[in-house]
């Protein structure tokens, strides 16, 4: 559903040059959620605003439902849902009139729009706060209505760039809730993160990259197989120090 | 993705929706009218009381005593104290009315300084008649010192009658000489209005336009709505026209309503008849030119700001920005209400000093068609060019959430070549090309007018060469380095299939017989704005132009501008519409471009050029776009011009042909004929000739 093709980026600085992502290649399917672990400054965000189409790559190239980004950027667009911690709303609107208006920009018809709001009102129990002024909402009705705002044109392929950070246990859960009912309904879902505790109960594949190159790819157990660590947070300390080599594993 | 102007329409029904539901709209839109004009009515009613005239009853000046008060009033009553009739026609017709008071406690000067009177008067009197007099004004207020003055003229005034009298008594044979006043010109316009509005349409509409124009574009950064609105599968461009609808609107809404209250208070308060002036007022017809000169204000400033909050990381930092360009702003306006400048020359096209120029001379009734028209022209590609640069920037940067982008930015070389322009650069290049090519043949027709007769003829022709290689040339050359695009295809200079050339060249045997006719018609017709001068100075220059050799006036008036229009409309601007327009509203497009910018001569409009010139245009269009490449329509281009000016260095010897007969200067009915066979077999030709392979492919797929 979503395949990444030696997408590279390099930032051009001052006095130097940052290859932010370097040759990185991957695929996620139907009802899979993929996990894009690293550290800060890794390149995972980077990598989703080059899908996104919010940056131009330098090379490499997106497929998302077998539409190549370079070929048609927009129809691209149209097939992808994003969710971000840093969303905002509009304070002026009405949550209605917000989730209608990103339906309209995705091409999604008024009746169609209204049909799919309610459906979705309904599983992120956002139906009371439909005529309510966005900027009246608090933190967590406010990302359960983001949350709402990235599915309702929707998208067969969902990322999402650190999800639950800044949020309570409450909203963690909701989070949760969310990826759990977007591979229910086979969505292909990647999910930023640095938390690697969540990812490791969210995920069901694994990229980790590391200074814009992907260092392991793969479910939780071939992880452990090729990486010899236990958890997550192990791999990341070896990757971050190299003294303590991983195994050489083909990505 | 449709991109149709019912969902334009939704997308800007949201802007406008979040906008006025702001209460800092609301603010501005309803507090600042209801408000501010009530307020600077009072100012101005108390300044107007303070200023030169008196008050109801006249002026009031206090003496100490009955005697000095019994005397001021004889000397005020007395007829010798009053001007002649002429000089008192002269200072407005009016005998000043006086009113004498005894102060109280007997001290003029304290109830002088309580505000109690206009001026105090001292009579020193022994006699019955005062030996002096001292008359007291407050300092720094003018009803004061009018009232003073005034009555100093009286005074003098008796002493000169006295002295008259007395001088006739002693010389009989003195006669006094008979003083009489008369004017002559036009009469100056009372209209203070026509000064103010502009300068008050230029404070509405930037105070209208700033706060939605930050929030719609800063704002959504801060608020973090950036990034999910730029992931949309929506351009950016129609994004921000979205914004860029609302912004204007919110601009109109906010002048109207100042404009309104303006009105209202000006009517209520009895101020419109002293600003206006005598049997002055505002009609429908001035409220509607007062009306479109808001939309056109509301366009540039929405498209100036947009641009500018582009750049900003911050609603902050928008409003950084935005103050300097608000004090900048004021400066044209205040500039225009200077005597002596108008909307003639290079002023036509100085950005907003142009539409607050315009706004005056309507006001004043006294407007210049070609003046006018270049400034809204001019406005309005203005505003076309700062909104291709708000944007190029907006969103461009919505990964980061802070912008990075700075002014450089925009002269900044992308590091990766494309094949063709984007339209944004393409509206850049339009709105430096009107004013570049305004002020440069003005430049030059005004250098070659100074130099008298030391410039020939063959001077001029290349000078006009010249300029047009360093506009309509050098603009978009300098576009295509700067955006780093690749030549042969932003320029389309492909090969094309020698049949585009035959057809071409037979296209062009018949073109230049009906551009002919076409002048001829728009001269017989009066469709020609030029007046008995220009007429006299083109007929010279046409006699002229039969002293020079063909070579030079074929290669500066066909050569040079067949090669430089053709790269500039047919290639540099052709490609960049067809990114986003279909074939048949790119080459109408480019041709209507091409006769505007025809009919801007110097400082001459010659209208009944717009016709031919675009009608060329969409033969010359079609032909590129039917051979994919810009070379066979510049060999057109070249044979349509060189056989125009060879026809009119040769006419006389061309008379055995029939060319003009006495009293007809239309064309032989068999030229004619001939003119459109070649025309309709040129295009059969091109028609039937197989097309190039279209370098637009790839815009017709993604349109498809």
């Amino acid at each position: 559903m979503l395949q990444i093709h030696a997408l590279t980026k390099r930032f051009v600085g001052e006095s130097e040059t940052v290859c932010a992502v370097d040759g990185l290649s991957f695929e996620v399917g139907p009802g899979e959620v993929f996990g894009l672990l690293g550290p800060n400054g890794a390149g995972k965000t980077t990598t989703l605003r080059m899908v996104l189409g919010l940056i131009a790559p330098d090379s490499g190239d997106a497929e998302v439902a077998g539409i190549p980004t370079s070929v048609d950027p927009f129809a691209a667009k149209a097939k992808l849902g994003f969710v971000s911690a840093s969303d905002g709303v509009y304070p002026w609107l009405t949550v209605r009139e917000m989730l209608l208006y990103f339906a309209d920009l995705y091409g999604v018809g008024p009746d169609e729009a209204t049909a799919r709001l309610h459906v979705l009102a309904e599983v992120m129990d956002i139906e009371g706060l439909l005529d309510r002024r966005a900027g009246t909402l608090s933190t967590g009705q406010r990302q359960r209505v983001t949350l709402v705002r990235g599915l309702i044109h929707d998208p067969p392929v969902m990322l999402l760039d650190e999800p639950t950070r800044g949020l309570d246990v409450v909203g963690v859960q909701t989070i949760f809730r969310y990826i759990s009912h977007l591979r229910h309904v086979g969505k292909a879902v990647v999910v930023c993160t640095h938390r690697l505790d969540e990812a490791e109960r969210l995920c069901d594949r694994f990229g980790l990259l590391h200074r814009g190159k992907m260092q392991y790819e793969g479910t939780l157990t071939q992880l452990r197989g090729v990486s010899g660590r236990e958890h997550l947070v192990e791999m990341f300390d070896d990757l971050m120090n190299p003294s303590t080599p991983p195994n050489e594993i083909p990505t | 993705m449709n991109l149709s102007w019912s969902r334009l329409a939704r997308l800007s029904r949201k802007e406008l929706r979040e906008t006025l539901r702001d209460r800092r709209t609301i603010l501005t839109l309803v507090m600042m009218p209801l408000l501010v004009y009530p307020l600077l009515s009072m100012a101005m009613n108390r300044f107007l009381i303070s200023s030169a005239g008196p008050g109801t009853n006249g002026f009031v000046i206090g003496v100490d005593t009955e005697q000095e008060s019994n005397w001021l009033q004889s000397l005020l009553h007395d007829p010798r104290s009053h001007p002649p009739e002429s000089i008192l026609a002269a200072s407005g017709g009016e005998l000043a009315e006086f009113q004498v008071v005894i102060a109280p406690e007997g001290n003029a000067d304290q109830a002088l300084l309580d505000n109690e009177l206009d001026a105090a008067a001292h009579l020193a009197i022994s006699e019955g008649d005062p030996s002096s007099i001292r008359i007291t004004a407050f300092a720094g207020d003018q009803a004061s010192e009018s009232a003073r003055r005034i009555l100093i003229e009286r005074l003098h005034w008796l002493k000169l009658q006295d002295a008259e009298g007395i001088l006739k008594r002693i010389v009989p044979e003195f006669t006094s000489y008979d003083v009489t006043t008369t004017e002559i010109g036009e009469p100056q316009s009372g209209n203070v209005l026509a000064s103010i509005i502009p300068l008050v349409l230029v404070l509405m509409t930037i105070t209208g336009a700033v706060y939605p124009a930050i929030d719609l574009t800063a704002g959504e950064r801060e608020r973090g709505t950036m990034e999910a609105l730029i992931a949309s599968p929506v351009p950016r461009w129609w994004l921000l026209l979205a914004k860029y609808i609302a912004v204007v609107s919110v601009a109109l809404l906010t002048a109207v309503a100042n404009l309104g209250a303006m009105f209202a208070t000006l009517s209520l308060t009895g101020l419109m008849s002293t600003l206006v002036g005598e049997g002055g007022g505002m009609g429908l017809k001035e409220m509607g030119y007062i009306f479109l000169l808001l939309v056109l204000f509301s366009a540039f400033f929405a498209a100036v700001l947009l641009s500018l909050t582009s750049f900003a990381r911050s609603f902050k930092e928008a409003q950084a920005y935005l103050i300097p360009i608000m004090l900048l702003a004021l400066a044209p306006a205040i500039l225009s209400l200077m005597p002596g400048v108008g909307l003639t020359g290079p002023l036509a096209v100085a950005p907003l000093l142009n539409i607050v120029l315009l706004a005056r001379e309507i006001l004043e009734g006294d407007v210049h068609p070609l003046g006018a028209c270049v400034a809204v022209v001019s406005t309005l590609l203005y505003a076309a060019g700062a909104l291709a640069i708000a944007a190029k920037l907006f969103g461009s940067d919505a990964v980061t959430r802070t912008s990075d982008q700075s002014i450089g930015s925009l002269f900044r070389r992308p590091t990766i070549a494309t094949p063709r322009p984007s339209i944004g650069e393409a509206g850049m290049v339009i709105a430096l090309l009107l004013p570049a090519s305004f002020v440069v043949s003005n430049a030059l027709m005004q250098w070659i007018r100074r130099q008298g007769g030391e410039i020939n003829v063959p001077w001029q022709l290349t000078l006009n060469a010249i300029s047009l290689i360093a506009t309509f040339g050098l603009i978009p050359l300098l576009a295509t380095v700067l955006g780093r695009h690749e030549f042969a295809s932003t320029y389309r200079l492909r090969r094309a299939n020698v049949g585009f050339y035959l057809g071409a060249a037979v296209m062009s045997l018949g073109a230049w017989a009906f551009a002919y006719e076409a002048l001829v018609l728009a001269d017989e017709w009066k469709l020609a704005l030029l007046n008995e001068d220009q007429i006299e100075r083109t007929r010279g220059l046409l006699e002229k132009w039969k002293t020079i050799s063909p070579v030079l006036l074929v290669t500066t008036m066909a050569f040079v501008p067949a090669v430089i229009e053709e790269l500039c409309f047919r290639g540099y601007l052709f490609s960049a519409f067809r990114t986003v327009l279909r074939p048949w509203h790119t080459i109408l497009a480019t041709a209507v471009l091409f006769g505007l910018f025809h009919v801007f001569v110097g400082s001459t409009l010659l209208i009944e050029r717009f016709i031919p010139t675009t009608l060329l245009g969409i033969a010359l269009g079609w032909i590129a776009y039917r051979s994919g490449s810009v070379l066979p329509g510049m060999l057109m281009h070249f044979l349509h011009n060189g056989m125009l000016e060879l026809v009119a260095r040769y006419h006389d010897q061309l008379a055995f042909l029939g060319s003009e007969t006495e009293g007809n200067r239309h064309l032989p009915p068999l030229w004619i004929a001939i003119a459109g066979g070649c025309l309709l077999i040129g295009i059969a030709i091109i028609h039937f000739c197989p097309r190039t392979e279209r370098p637009e492919a790839m815009a017709d797929l993604s349109q498809a």
